[in-house]
Protein backbone atom coordinates (compact mmCIF):
# COMPACT_ATOMS: atom_id res chain seq x y z
CA UNK A 1 0.00 0.00 0.00
CA UNK A 2 2.88 2.32 1.14
CA UNK A 3 5.12 1.51 -2.08
CA UNK A 4 0.89 2.48 -4.12
CA UNK A 5 1.13 5.97 -2.55
CA UNK A 6 4.61 6.35 -3.01
CA UNK A 7 4.70 5.52 -6.73
CA UNK A 8 1.76 7.44 -7.57
CA UNK A 9 3.65 10.49 -5.83
CA UNK A 10 6.26 10.20 -8.07
CA UNK A 11 4.34 9.69 -10.98
CA UNK A 12 2.22 12.87 -10.16
CA UNK A 13 5.30 14.86 -8.91
CA UNK A 14 7.26 13.94 -12.67
CA UNK A 15 4.41 15.29 -14.60
CA UNK A 16 3.44 18.37 -12.68
CA UNK A 17 6.98 19.52 -13.05
CA UNK A 18 6.59 18.41 -16.76
CA UNK A 19 3.71 20.59 -16.59
CA UNK A 20 4.70 23.39 -14.57
CA UNK A 21 8.03 23.58 -15.19
CA UNK A 22 8.83 25.36 -11.49
CA UNK A 23 12.31 27.18 -11.83
CA UNK A 24 12.10 26.40 -15.42
CA UNK A 25 13.30 22.62 -14.58
CA UNK A 26 13.85 21.08 -17.89
CA UNK A 27 11.44 17.93 -18.82
CA UNK A 28 14.60 15.74 -19.30
CA UNK A 29 15.88 16.58 -15.78
CA UNK A 30 12.02 15.63 -14.66
CA UNK A 31 11.51 12.47 -16.23
CA UNK A 32 15.15 11.19 -14.79
CA UNK A 33 14.58 12.19 -11.41
CA UNK A 34 10.96 10.63 -11.56
CA UNK A 35 12.65 7.48 -13.04
CA UNK A 36 15.84 7.24 -10.29
CA UNK A 37 13.04 7.62 -7.75
CA UNK A 38 10.89 4.51 -8.71
CA UNK A 39 14.18 2.90 -8.66
CA UNK A 40 14.98 4.26 -5.49
CA UNK A 41 11.63 3.02 -4.30
CA UNK A 42 12.08 -0.65 -5.20
CA UNK A 43 8.64 0.08 -7.80
CA UNK A 44 10.74 -0.63 -10.83
CA UNK A 45 13.41 -3.60 -10.25
CA UNK A 46 17.44 -2.07 -11.81
CA UNK A 47 16.95 -5.18 -14.43
CA UNK A 48 13.80 -5.11 -15.61
CA UNK A 49 14.53 -0.98 -15.93
CA UNK A 50 17.44 -2.02 -18.80
CA UNK A 51 15.21 -4.33 -20.49
CA UNK A 52 12.75 -1.53 -20.91
CA UNK A 53 15.52 0.91 -21.92
CA UNK A 54 17.05 -2.30 -24.11
CA UNK A 55 13.10 -3.09 -25.76
CA UNK A 56 13.01 0.77 -27.15
CA UNK A 57 15.85 0.82 -29.29
CA UNK A 58 13.93 1.76 -32.15
CA UNK A 59 12.30 4.63 -30.95
CA UNK A 60 15.89 5.89 -30.00
CA UNK A 61 17.52 5.07 -33.63
CA UNK A 62 14.79 6.70 -35.25
CA UNK A 63 14.75 10.18 -33.25
CA UNK A 64 18.89 10.45 -33.86
CA UNK A 65 18.02 9.12 -37.48
CA UNK A 66 15.10 11.80 -38.40
CA UNK A 67 17.06 14.60 -36.40
CA UNK A 68 20.26 13.54 -38.89
CA UNK A 69 18.57 13.37 -42.06
CA UNK A 70 16.46 16.38 -41.12
CA UNK A 71 19.45 18.91 -40.38
CA UNK A 72 21.52 17.52 -43.42
CA UNK A 73 18.18 18.00 -45.50
CA UNK A 74 18.25 21.72 -44.31
CA UNK A 75 21.44 22.52 -44.94
CA UNK A 76 21.21 21.50 -48.44
CA UNK A 77 18.72 24.33 -48.40
CA UNK A 78 16.13 21.54 -49.07
CA UNK A 79 13.43 23.65 -47.19
CA UNK A 80 14.15 27.08 -48.32
CA UNK A 81 13.77 25.73 -52.04
CA UNK A 82 11.07 24.12 -51.64
CA UNK A 83 9.24 27.13 -49.86
CA UNK A 84 10.32 29.11 -52.65
CA UNK A 85 9.11 26.81 -55.36
CA UNK A 86 5.54 26.85 -53.81
CA UNK A 87 6.35 30.87 -54.19
CA UNK A 88 7.10 30.61 -58.04
CA UNK A 89 3.87 27.70 -58.20
CA UNK A 90 1.70 30.13 -56.83
CA UNK A 91 2.42 32.54 -59.19
CA UNK A 92 1.30 35.44 -57.31
CA UNK A 93 -1.52 34.75 -55.14
CA UNK A 94 -1.47 34.13 -51.71
CA UNK A 95 -4.08 31.75 -51.46
CA UNK A 96 -2.61 29.37 -53.56
CA UNK A 97 0.56 29.96 -51.87
CA UNK A 98 -0.97 29.47 -48.92
CA UNK A 99 -2.40 25.61 -50.10
CA UNK A 100 0.93 24.79 -51.53
CA UNK A 101 2.31 25.43 -48.40
CA UNK A 102 -0.21 22.90 -46.88
CA UNK A 103 0.20 20.44 -49.46
CA UNK A 104 4.57 20.55 -49.36
CA UNK A 105 4.02 20.27 -45.16
CA UNK A 106 1.89 17.23 -45.65
CA UNK A 107 4.74 15.76 -47.49
CA UNK A 108 7.55 16.81 -45.14
CA UNK A 109 5.07 15.85 -42.11
CA UNK A 110 4.51 12.24 -44.04
CA UNK A 111 8.25 11.05 -44.87
CA UNK A 112 10.57 13.21 -42.56
CA UNK A 113 7.70 13.28 -39.84
CA UNK A 114 6.02 16.56 -37.97
CA UNK A 115 9.17 18.20 -36.20
CA UNK A 116 10.46 18.46 -39.82
CA UNK A 117 7.56 20.44 -40.61
CA UNK A 118 7.25 22.33 -37.43
CA UNK A 119 10.41 23.28 -36.63
CA UNK A 120 12.00 23.77 -39.85
CA UNK A 121 9.23 24.67 -42.36
CA UNK A 122 8.18 26.84 -40.34
CA UNK A 123 11.25 29.31 -40.35
CA UNK A 124 11.71 29.02 -43.67
CA UNK A 125 8.50 29.67 -44.73
CA UNK A 126 8.25 32.62 -42.60
CA UNK A 127 11.50 34.05 -44.20
CA UNK A 128 9.77 33.78 -47.46
CA UNK A 129 6.40 35.38 -46.70
CA UNK A 130 8.19 38.14 -45.15
CA UNK A 131 9.99 38.70 -48.53
CA UNK A 132 7.24 38.36 -49.71
CA UNK A 133 5.14 41.09 -47.91
CA UNK A 134 2.59 38.72 -47.01
CA UNK A 135 1.16 38.44 -43.21
CA UNK A 136 3.05 36.01 -41.54
CA UNK A 137 0.58 34.61 -38.85
CA UNK A 138 -1.52 32.70 -41.36
CA UNK A 139 1.33 30.46 -42.48
CA UNK A 140 2.57 30.02 -39.06
CA UNK A 141 -0.90 28.47 -38.32
CA UNK A 142 -0.62 26.20 -41.48
CA UNK A 143 2.72 25.23 -40.45
CA UNK A 144 3.02 24.44 -36.80
CA UNK A 145 -0.88 22.88 -37.70
CA UNK A 146 -0.31 20.64 -40.66
CA UNK A 147 2.67 18.81 -39.01
CA UNK A 148 0.24 17.74 -36.42
CA UNK A 149 -2.83 17.00 -39.16
CA UNK A 150 -0.85 15.04 -41.17
CA UNK A 151 1.53 13.10 -38.77
CA UNK A 152 -1.08 9.71 -39.10
CA UNK A 153 -0.45 9.64 -42.59
CA UNK A 154 2.44 6.90 -42.63
CA UNK A 155 4.20 4.89 -39.40
CA UNK A 156 6.61 7.25 -39.99
CA UNK A 157 5.16 10.47 -40.05
CA UNK A 158 5.14 10.89 -36.50
CA UNK A 159 7.42 9.08 -33.38
CA UNK A 160 4.97 8.59 -31.52
CA UNK A 161 3.61 6.17 -34.12
CA UNK A 162 6.39 4.10 -33.74
CA UNK A 163 6.39 4.23 -30.21
CA UNK A 164 2.84 2.64 -30.09
CA UNK A 165 3.48 0.41 -33.29
CA UNK A 166 6.23 -1.29 -31.89
CA UNK A 167 4.02 -3.09 -28.82
CA UNK A 168 1.23 -3.95 -31.04
CA UNK A 169 2.96 -4.42 -34.38
CA UNK A 170 0.92 -4.65 -37.47
CA UNK A 171 2.07 -3.46 -40.80
CA UNK A 172 1.76 -0.63 -43.69
CA UNK A 173 -1.65 -2.64 -44.66
CA UNK A 174 -3.22 -2.31 -41.08
CA UNK A 175 -2.10 1.28 -40.62
CA UNK A 176 -3.67 2.58 -43.38
CA UNK A 177 -6.41 0.42 -43.23
CA UNK A 178 -7.34 2.52 -40.17
CA UNK A 179 -5.89 5.77 -40.76
CA UNK A 180 -5.34 6.63 -44.02
CA UNK A 181 -9.17 8.01 -44.16
CA UNK A 182 -8.60 9.89 -41.15
CA UNK A 183 -5.38 11.64 -42.23
CA UNK A 184 -6.90 12.26 -45.55
CA UNK A 185 -10.05 13.46 -44.16
CA UNK A 186 -8.55 15.58 -41.20
CA UNK A 187 -6.17 17.19 -43.92
CA UNK A 188 -8.71 18.25 -46.36
CA UNK A 189 -10.80 19.76 -42.97
CA UNK A 190 -7.85 21.15 -41.54
CA UNK A 191 -7.10 23.20 -44.97
CA UNK A 192 -10.34 24.32 -46.05
CA UNK A 193 -11.17 25.37 -42.22
CA UNK A 194 -7.91 27.66 -42.31
CA UNK A 195 -8.36 28.79 -45.82
CA UNK A 196 -12.08 30.02 -44.91
CA UNK A 197 -10.59 31.32 -41.89
CA UNK A 198 -8.19 33.68 -42.80
CA UNK A 199 -9.85 34.68 -45.94
CA UNK A 200 -9.14 38.45 -45.98
CA UNK A 201 -5.36 38.01 -45.39
CA UNK A 202 -5.03 35.67 -48.74
CA UNK A 203 -6.92 37.62 -50.71
CA UNK A 204 -4.26 39.51 -51.71
CA UNK A 205 -1.02 38.98 -53.87
CA UNK A 206 2.44 39.54 -53.70
CA UNK A 207 4.93 40.41 -56.56
CA UNK A 208 6.79 37.41 -58.34
CA UNK A 209 9.93 40.20 -58.18
CA UNK A 210 10.19 39.62 -54.13
CA UNK A 211 10.88 36.12 -54.36
CA UNK A 212 14.08 35.03 -53.26
CA UNK A 213 15.58 32.81 -55.91
CA UNK A 214 14.80 29.35 -55.54
CA UNK A 215 18.55 28.04 -56.44
CA UNK A 216 20.26 26.52 -53.47
CA UNK A 217 23.94 27.84 -52.62
CA UNK A 218 25.28 24.34 -53.71
CA UNK A 219 23.13 22.60 -56.46
CA UNK A 220 25.29 19.42 -57.06
CA UNK A 221 24.75 18.95 -52.94
CA UNK A 222 21.03 19.77 -53.06
CA UNK A 223 20.29 17.19 -55.50
CA UNK A 224 22.52 14.43 -54.15
CA UNK A 225 20.36 15.31 -50.48
CA UNK A 226 16.93 15.46 -52.88
CA UNK A 227 17.70 11.86 -54.50
CA UNK A 228 18.79 10.55 -51.04
CA UNK A 229 15.57 11.64 -49.21
CA UNK A 230 13.44 10.10 -52.10
CA UNK A 231 15.71 7.29 -51.78
CA UNK A 232 14.78 7.02 -47.91
CA UNK A 233 11.35 8.10 -48.40
CA UNK A 234 10.56 4.75 -50.19
CA UNK A 235 12.80 2.56 -47.81
CA UNK A 236 10.32 4.14 -45.21
CA UNK A 237 7.16 2.89 -47.24
CA UNK A 238 8.92 0.00 -48.10
CA UNK A 239 10.17 -1.11 -44.11
CA UNK A 240 6.39 0.03 -42.97
CA UNK A 241 5.19 -2.91 -45.61
CA UNK A 242 7.59 -5.94 -44.29
CA UNK A 243 7.72 -4.59 -40.80
CA UNK A 244 11.45 -3.70 -40.78
CA UNK A 245 12.16 -1.55 -37.78
CA UNK A 246 12.44 2.00 -39.06
CA UNK A 247 15.16 3.13 -37.20
CA UNK A 248 17.42 1.31 -39.54
CA UNK A 249 16.22 2.90 -42.72
CA UNK A 250 16.59 6.34 -40.40
CA UNK A 251 19.59 5.41 -39.26
CA UNK A 252 20.93 4.27 -42.91
CA UNK A 253 19.60 7.47 -44.58
CA UNK A 254 21.09 9.47 -41.96
CA UNK A 255 24.41 7.98 -42.64
CA UNK A 256 23.71 8.54 -46.94
CA UNK A 257 23.56 11.52 -46.11
CA UNK A 258 26.40 12.40 -43.97
CA UNK A 259 28.89 10.78 -46.49
CA UNK A 260 27.40 13.17 -49.28
CA UNK A 261 27.53 16.36 -46.69
CA UNK A 262 31.07 14.95 -46.42
CA UNK A 263 32.35 14.60 -49.62
CA UNK A 264 30.23 18.27 -50.37
CA UNK A 265 32.37 19.59 -47.42
CA UNK A 266 29.29 20.31 -45.43
CA UNK A 267 29.58 18.16 -42.71
CA UNK A 268 29.78 20.14 -39.81
CA UNK A 269 29.86 17.70 -36.45
CA UNK A 270 29.95 20.87 -34.18
CA UNK A 271 27.07 22.53 -35.60
CA UNK A 272 25.21 18.70 -36.19
CA UNK A 273 25.34 18.30 -32.27
CA UNK A 274 23.76 21.11 -31.79
CA UNK A 275 20.76 20.63 -34.08
CA UNK A 276 19.87 17.14 -32.54
CA UNK A 277 18.01 17.66 -29.18
CA UNK A 278 19.82 15.57 -26.81
CA UNK A 279 17.60 16.21 -24.03
CA UNK A 280 15.29 14.46 -25.46
CA UNK A 281 16.65 10.78 -25.26
CA UNK A 282 16.46 11.76 -20.95
CA UNK A 283 13.71 12.64 -21.31
CA UNK A 284 11.45 9.55 -23.57
CA UNK A 285 14.51 7.52 -21.34
CA UNK A 286 12.95 8.62 -17.78
CA UNK A 287 9.13 8.73 -19.11
CA UNK A 288 9.79 4.94 -20.27
CA UNK A 289 10.93 4.15 -16.67
CA UNK A 290 8.20 6.25 -14.73
CA UNK A 291 5.72 4.54 -16.40
CA UNK A 292 6.58 0.82 -16.19
CA UNK A 293 6.77 2.08 -12.76
CA UNK A 294 3.32 2.81 -12.74
CA UNK A 295 2.60 -0.29 -14.55
CA UNK A 296 4.20 -2.23 -12.20
CA UNK A 297 1.90 -1.38 -9.66
CA UNK A 298 -0.60 -1.88 -11.69
CA UNK A 299 -2.43 1.75 -12.07
CA UNK A 300 -2.49 1.10 -15.96
CA UNK A 301 -3.90 -1.54 -16.21
CA UNK A 302 -7.01 -0.49 -13.92
CA UNK A 303 -7.30 2.40 -16.32
CA UNK A 304 -7.76 0.07 -19.28
CA UNK A 305 -9.82 -1.82 -17.15
CA UNK A 306 -12.15 2.00 -16.61
CA UNK A 307 -11.62 2.43 -20.51
CA UNK A 308 -13.35 -0.58 -21.12
CA UNK A 309 -16.04 -0.21 -18.80
CA UNK A 310 -16.55 3.63 -19.58
CA UNK A 311 -16.85 2.16 -23.42
CA UNK A 312 -19.54 -0.31 -22.29
CA UNK A 313 -20.31 -2.15 -25.25
CA UNK A 314 -20.24 0.60 -27.57
CA UNK A 315 -17.04 0.36 -29.57
CA UNK A 316 -17.55 3.82 -31.34
CA UNK A 317 -17.87 5.04 -27.76
CA UNK A 318 -14.57 3.02 -27.09
CA UNK A 319 -12.89 4.55 -30.10
CA UNK A 320 -14.45 7.85 -29.54
CA UNK A 321 -13.06 8.11 -25.53
CA UNK A 322 -9.75 6.73 -26.76
CA UNK A 323 -8.99 9.07 -29.13
CA UNK A 324 -10.03 12.57 -26.93
CA UNK A 325 -8.76 10.81 -23.62
CA UNK A 326 -5.32 10.33 -25.52
CA UNK A 327 -5.92 14.28 -27.45
CA UNK A 328 -6.56 15.37 -23.76
CA UNK A 329 -3.38 14.12 -22.22
CA UNK A 330 -1.32 14.88 -24.81
CA UNK A 331 -1.98 18.60 -23.84
CA UNK A 332 -2.21 18.20 -20.27
CA UNK A 333 1.15 16.22 -19.84
CA UNK A 334 2.68 15.98 -23.03
CA UNK A 335 2.09 13.57 -26.17
CA UNK A 336 5.18 10.45 -25.32
CA UNK A 337 4.39 10.33 -21.96
CA UNK A 338 0.50 9.98 -22.82
CA UNK A 339 1.28 7.62 -25.48
CA UNK A 340 3.43 5.59 -23.30
CA UNK A 341 0.11 5.31 -20.25
CA UNK A 342 -2.34 4.48 -22.71
CA UNK A 343 0.37 1.72 -24.60
CA UNK A 344 0.26 0.11 -20.89
CA UNK A 345 -3.21 0.29 -20.40
CA UNK A 346 -4.07 -1.29 -23.80
CA UNK A 347 -1.76 -3.88 -23.16
CA UNK A 348 -3.95 -4.69 -20.00
CA UNK A 349 -6.68 -5.40 -22.11
CA UNK A 350 -4.76 -7.24 -24.81
CA UNK A 351 -5.19 -4.51 -27.40
CA UNK A 352 -3.71 -6.53 -30.40
CA UNK A 353 -6.80 -8.59 -30.70
CA UNK A 354 -8.68 -7.77 -33.48
CA UNK A 355 -11.60 -6.33 -31.78
CA UNK A 356 -9.72 -3.65 -29.74
CA UNK A 357 -7.40 -3.20 -32.60
CA UNK A 358 -9.39 0.50 -33.69
CA UNK A 359 -8.22 1.25 -30.15
CA UNK A 360 -4.62 1.50 -30.52
CA UNK A 361 -5.12 3.64 -33.76
CA UNK A 362 -7.52 5.70 -31.54
CA UNK A 363 -4.68 6.60 -29.50
CA UNK A 364 -2.11 7.77 -32.43
CA UNK A 365 -4.73 9.69 -33.93
CA UNK A 366 -5.43 11.10 -30.18
CA UNK A 367 -1.57 11.75 -29.05
CA UNK A 368 -1.01 13.06 -32.87
CA UNK A 369 -3.63 15.87 -33.53
CA UNK A 370 -4.18 16.55 -29.62
CA UNK A 371 -1.00 18.83 -29.90
CA UNK A 372 -2.80 20.97 -31.94
CA UNK A 373 -4.72 22.19 -29.05
CA UNK A 374 -1.34 23.37 -27.25
CA UNK A 375 -0.36 24.81 -30.70
CA UNK A 376 -3.63 26.44 -30.78
CA UNK A 377 -2.76 27.74 -27.08
CA UNK A 378 0.97 28.61 -27.21
CA UNK A 379 0.44 30.64 -30.65
CA UNK A 380 -3.21 32.25 -29.05
CA UNK A 381 -1.30 33.83 -25.98
CA UNK A 382 2.09 34.46 -27.11
CA UNK A 383 0.84 35.89 -31.18
CA UNK A 384 -2.79 36.74 -30.76
CA UNK A 385 -1.74 39.09 -27.87
CA UNK A 386 1.34 40.09 -29.43
CA UNK A 387 0.09 40.43 -33.29
CA UNK A 388 -2.92 40.45 -33.69
CA UNK A 389 -4.71 43.17 -31.98
CA UNK A 390 -1.75 45.57 -33.14
CA UNK A 391 -1.13 44.68 -36.84
CA UNK A 392 -4.68 44.86 -37.01
CA UNK A 393 -5.31 41.49 -38.49
CA UNK A 394 -8.36 40.32 -39.99
CA UNK A 395 -9.28 37.98 -37.52
CA UNK A 396 -11.80 38.30 -34.71
CA UNK A 397 -12.06 36.98 -31.52
CA UNK A 398 -14.83 34.75 -32.01
CA UNK A 399 -13.57 33.36 -34.90
CA UNK A 400 -10.27 32.68 -33.19
CA UNK A 401 -12.10 30.84 -30.59
CA UNK A 402 -13.45 28.53 -33.02
CA UNK A 403 -10.10 28.20 -34.29
CA UNK A 404 -9.17 26.02 -30.79
CA UNK A 405 -12.74 24.87 -30.12
CA UNK A 406 -13.88 23.69 -33.30
CA UNK A 407 -11.30 22.28 -35.31
CA UNK A 408 -9.25 20.58 -33.36
CA UNK A 409 -12.36 18.43 -31.62
CA UNK A 410 -13.63 18.23 -34.98
CA UNK A 411 -10.56 16.54 -36.55
CA UNK A 412 -10.44 14.46 -33.76
CA UNK A 413 -13.95 13.65 -33.64
CA UNK A 414 -14.21 12.35 -37.38
CA UNK A 415 -10.94 10.41 -37.42
CA UNK A 416 -12.17 8.68 -34.93
CA UNK A 417 -15.64 8.06 -36.11
CA UNK A 418 -13.65 7.13 -39.50
CA UNK A 419 -11.66 4.32 -37.53
CA UNK A 420 -15.04 2.95 -36.18
CA UNK A 421 -16.23 2.51 -39.43
CA UNK A 422 -13.49 0.89 -41.12
CA UNK A 423 -12.66 -1.04 -38.13
CA UNK B 1 4.02 71.04 -45.01
CA UNK B 2 6.17 69.01 -43.35
CA UNK B 3 3.96 65.78 -43.63
CA UNK B 4 5.00 62.02 -42.03
CA UNK B 5 3.55 59.65 -43.72
CA UNK B 6 3.44 56.00 -42.34
CA UNK B 7 3.51 53.18 -44.30
CA UNK B 8 2.59 49.41 -44.42
CA UNK B 9 4.19 46.31 -46.17
CA UNK B 10 2.10 47.45 -49.32
CA UNK B 11 0.30 50.98 -49.45
CA UNK B 12 2.91 52.72 -49.95
CA UNK B 13 2.22 54.27 -52.99
CA UNK B 14 -1.49 54.74 -52.33
CA UNK B 15 -1.05 56.62 -49.86
CA UNK B 16 1.14 58.96 -51.72
CA UNK B 17 -1.48 59.20 -54.41
CA UNK B 18 -4.65 59.83 -52.40
CA UNK B 19 -2.43 62.85 -50.63
CA UNK B 20 -1.28 64.18 -53.56
CA UNK B 21 -5.03 64.23 -55.16
CA UNK B 22 -5.99 65.58 -51.56
CA UNK B 23 -3.44 67.79 -50.38
CA UNK B 24 -0.87 68.39 -53.93
CA UNK B 25 2.25 67.94 -54.29
CA UNK B 26 4.08 71.14 -52.94
CA UNK B 27 4.69 69.20 -49.29
CA UNK B 28 8.00 68.23 -47.81
CA UNK B 29 7.08 64.38 -47.03
CA UNK B 30 9.31 61.88 -44.46
CA UNK B 31 8.28 58.26 -45.34
CA UNK B 32 8.27 55.84 -42.59
CA UNK B 33 7.99 52.52 -42.38
CA UNK B 34 8.41 50.47 -38.97
CA UNK B 35 9.26 46.86 -39.03
CA UNK B 36 7.68 45.58 -36.39
CA UNK B 37 9.78 42.05 -34.23
CA UNK B 38 5.98 41.26 -32.89
CA UNK B 39 5.91 38.66 -35.88
CA UNK B 40 9.67 37.52 -35.35
CA UNK B 41 9.35 37.54 -31.98
CA UNK B 42 6.46 35.35 -32.03
CA UNK B 43 8.04 32.77 -34.42
CA UNK B 44 11.18 32.64 -32.16
CA UNK B 45 9.03 32.15 -28.78
CA UNK B 46 6.96 29.00 -30.89
CA UNK B 47 10.50 27.21 -31.82
CA UNK B 48 11.46 27.86 -28.46
CA UNK B 49 7.87 26.36 -26.92
CA UNK B 50 6.37 24.29 -29.55
CA UNK B 51 4.44 22.28 -27.15
CA UNK B 52 5.53 18.63 -27.14
CA UNK B 53 8.98 18.29 -25.54
CA UNK B 54 10.88 16.50 -28.55
CA UNK B 55 10.42 19.88 -30.82
CA UNK B 56 11.86 22.14 -28.27
CA UNK B 57 15.27 23.21 -30.51
CA UNK B 58 17.18 26.48 -30.97
CA UNK B 59 16.87 28.31 -34.24
CA UNK B 60 20.45 28.20 -35.58
CA UNK B 61 22.12 31.40 -36.56
CA UNK B 62 22.30 30.76 -40.25
CA UNK B 63 18.36 31.06 -39.54
CA UNK B 64 18.27 34.01 -37.53
CA UNK B 65 20.56 35.56 -40.67
CA UNK B 66 17.95 34.83 -43.06
CA UNK B 67 15.26 35.78 -41.20
CA UNK B 68 17.12 39.54 -40.70
CA UNK B 69 17.78 39.13 -44.98
CA UNK B 70 14.39 38.51 -45.22
CA UNK B 71 12.86 41.41 -43.37
CA UNK B 72 15.44 43.82 -44.44
CA UNK B 73 14.81 42.97 -48.35
CA UNK B 74 11.46 43.60 -47.47
CA UNK B 75 11.01 46.67 -45.78
CA UNK B 76 13.63 48.15 -48.38
CA UNK B 77 11.54 46.88 -50.99
CA UNK B 78 8.62 48.78 -49.13
CA UNK B 79 10.59 52.15 -49.24
CA UNK B 80 11.92 52.04 -52.61
CA UNK B 81 8.57 51.82 -53.73
CA UNK B 82 6.98 54.81 -51.76
CA UNK B 83 9.84 57.05 -52.80
CA UNK B 84 9.52 56.21 -55.95
CA UNK B 85 5.73 56.79 -56.10
CA UNK B 86 6.38 60.00 -54.22
CA UNK B 87 9.41 61.42 -56.90
CA UNK B 88 6.93 60.79 -59.34
CA UNK B 89 4.42 62.85 -57.67
CA UNK B 90 6.61 65.64 -57.05
CA UNK B 91 7.11 65.64 -53.94
CA UNK B 92 10.12 66.25 -51.80
CA UNK B 93 11.22 63.34 -50.27
CA UNK B 94 12.90 61.72 -47.83
CA UNK B 95 12.08 58.52 -45.54
CA UNK B 96 13.55 56.00 -43.57
CA UNK B 97 13.01 52.23 -42.28
CA UNK B 98 12.91 51.84 -38.23
CA UNK B 99 12.51 48.74 -35.86
CA UNK B 100 9.84 48.63 -33.12
CA UNK B 101 6.28 49.29 -31.60
CA UNK B 102 4.93 50.77 -34.59
CA UNK B 103 2.84 53.49 -33.13
CA UNK B 104 5.15 54.37 -30.62
CA UNK B 105 7.98 54.87 -33.47
CA UNK B 106 5.52 57.11 -35.79
CA UNK B 107 4.51 59.56 -32.62
CA UNK B 108 8.51 59.50 -31.39
CA UNK B 109 9.10 60.18 -35.48
CA UNK B 110 6.46 63.07 -35.39
CA UNK B 111 8.02 64.86 -32.57
CA UNK B 112 11.73 64.32 -33.55
CA UNK B 113 11.25 65.51 -37.42
CA UNK B 114 8.82 68.19 -36.08
CA UNK B 115 5.80 66.83 -38.38
CA UNK B 116 2.66 69.20 -38.85
CA UNK B 117 0.79 66.09 -40.20
CA UNK B 118 0.81 62.43 -39.89
CA UNK B 119 -0.91 60.70 -42.60
CA UNK B 120 -1.84 57.16 -41.78
CA UNK B 121 -4.13 54.64 -42.76
CA UNK B 122 -7.24 53.75 -40.83
CA UNK B 123 -5.61 49.93 -40.29
CA UNK B 124 -3.17 48.41 -42.30
CA UNK B 125 -4.93 45.73 -44.47
CA UNK B 126 -8.73 46.51 -44.22
CA UNK B 127 -10.05 43.98 -46.44
CA UNK B 128 -12.75 42.12 -44.53
CA UNK B 129 -12.45 45.12 -41.76
CA UNK B 130 -15.46 47.27 -41.66
CA UNK B 131 -14.81 50.86 -43.16
CA UNK B 132 -16.88 52.73 -40.68
CA UNK B 133 -17.61 52.42 -36.94
CA UNK B 134 -15.52 50.86 -33.84
CA UNK B 135 -13.70 48.42 -35.40
CA UNK B 136 -12.58 50.53 -38.34
CA UNK B 137 -9.20 52.00 -36.92
CA UNK B 138 -6.65 49.38 -35.96
CA UNK B 139 -4.45 49.48 -32.86
CA UNK B 140 -1.51 51.37 -34.60
CA UNK B 141 -3.70 54.41 -35.97
CA UNK B 142 -5.82 54.96 -32.69
CA UNK B 143 -3.19 54.78 -30.74
CA UNK B 144 -0.95 58.04 -33.42
CA UNK B 145 -4.41 59.28 -32.41
CA UNK B 146 -4.74 59.87 -29.44
CA UNK B 147 -0.81 60.60 -28.83
CA UNK B 148 0.25 62.64 -32.27
CA UNK B 149 2.01 65.71 -31.59
CA UNK B 150 0.19 67.58 -34.46
CA UNK B 151 -2.49 67.27 -36.73
CA UNK B 152 -3.70 63.15 -37.91
CA UNK B 153 -5.13 62.52 -41.57
CA UNK B 154 -6.43 59.23 -41.01
CA UNK B 155 -7.10 57.38 -44.20
CA UNK B 156 -9.81 54.99 -44.44
CA UNK B 157 -11.06 52.40 -47.34
CA UNK B 158 -8.54 50.63 -49.41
Amino acid sequence: MLQLIIGILIFGLTLGTILVRPYRISEALAAAVGAVLMLLAGILPFTQALQVLKGEWNIYGFFLGLMTISAVADRAGIFNSLAAQAGHWAGGSVRRLYLAIFIIGALITAFLSNDATALILTPAVFALVTRLRVPALPFMFACTFIADTASFLLPVSNPINILVLDQFGGGLGIFLHYLVLPALFCIVLNTTLFLWLFRADLRRTYAIKDLPPAAPPDLSFFRFTLAALGIIAVAFVLASVFQVPLSLVALGGAVLLLVGARRSSHLEWKRLGKEISWSLFIFISGMFLVIQGVENLGLTGLFGGSLMRLAGSSPLRAVLFTAAGSALGANLINNVPMALVMISALRAINASAPANLGLVYATILGCDLGPNLTTVGSLATILWLLILRRKGLEISSLEYFKLGILVVPLMIAAGAILIWLVR
Amino acid sequence: MRILCAIGQSDGPQIIQRLANMLGNQHEIYLLHVLDPGPRLGLEEYLHNPGPVQRRRALPLEKTQALDAAEQSASQAVLAEAIEAAQSAGFSVSGEIQRGKPEQMIVQTARTWRSQLIAIRASEGTQGRPQIGPASVGHTARFVLDHAPCDVLLLRGP
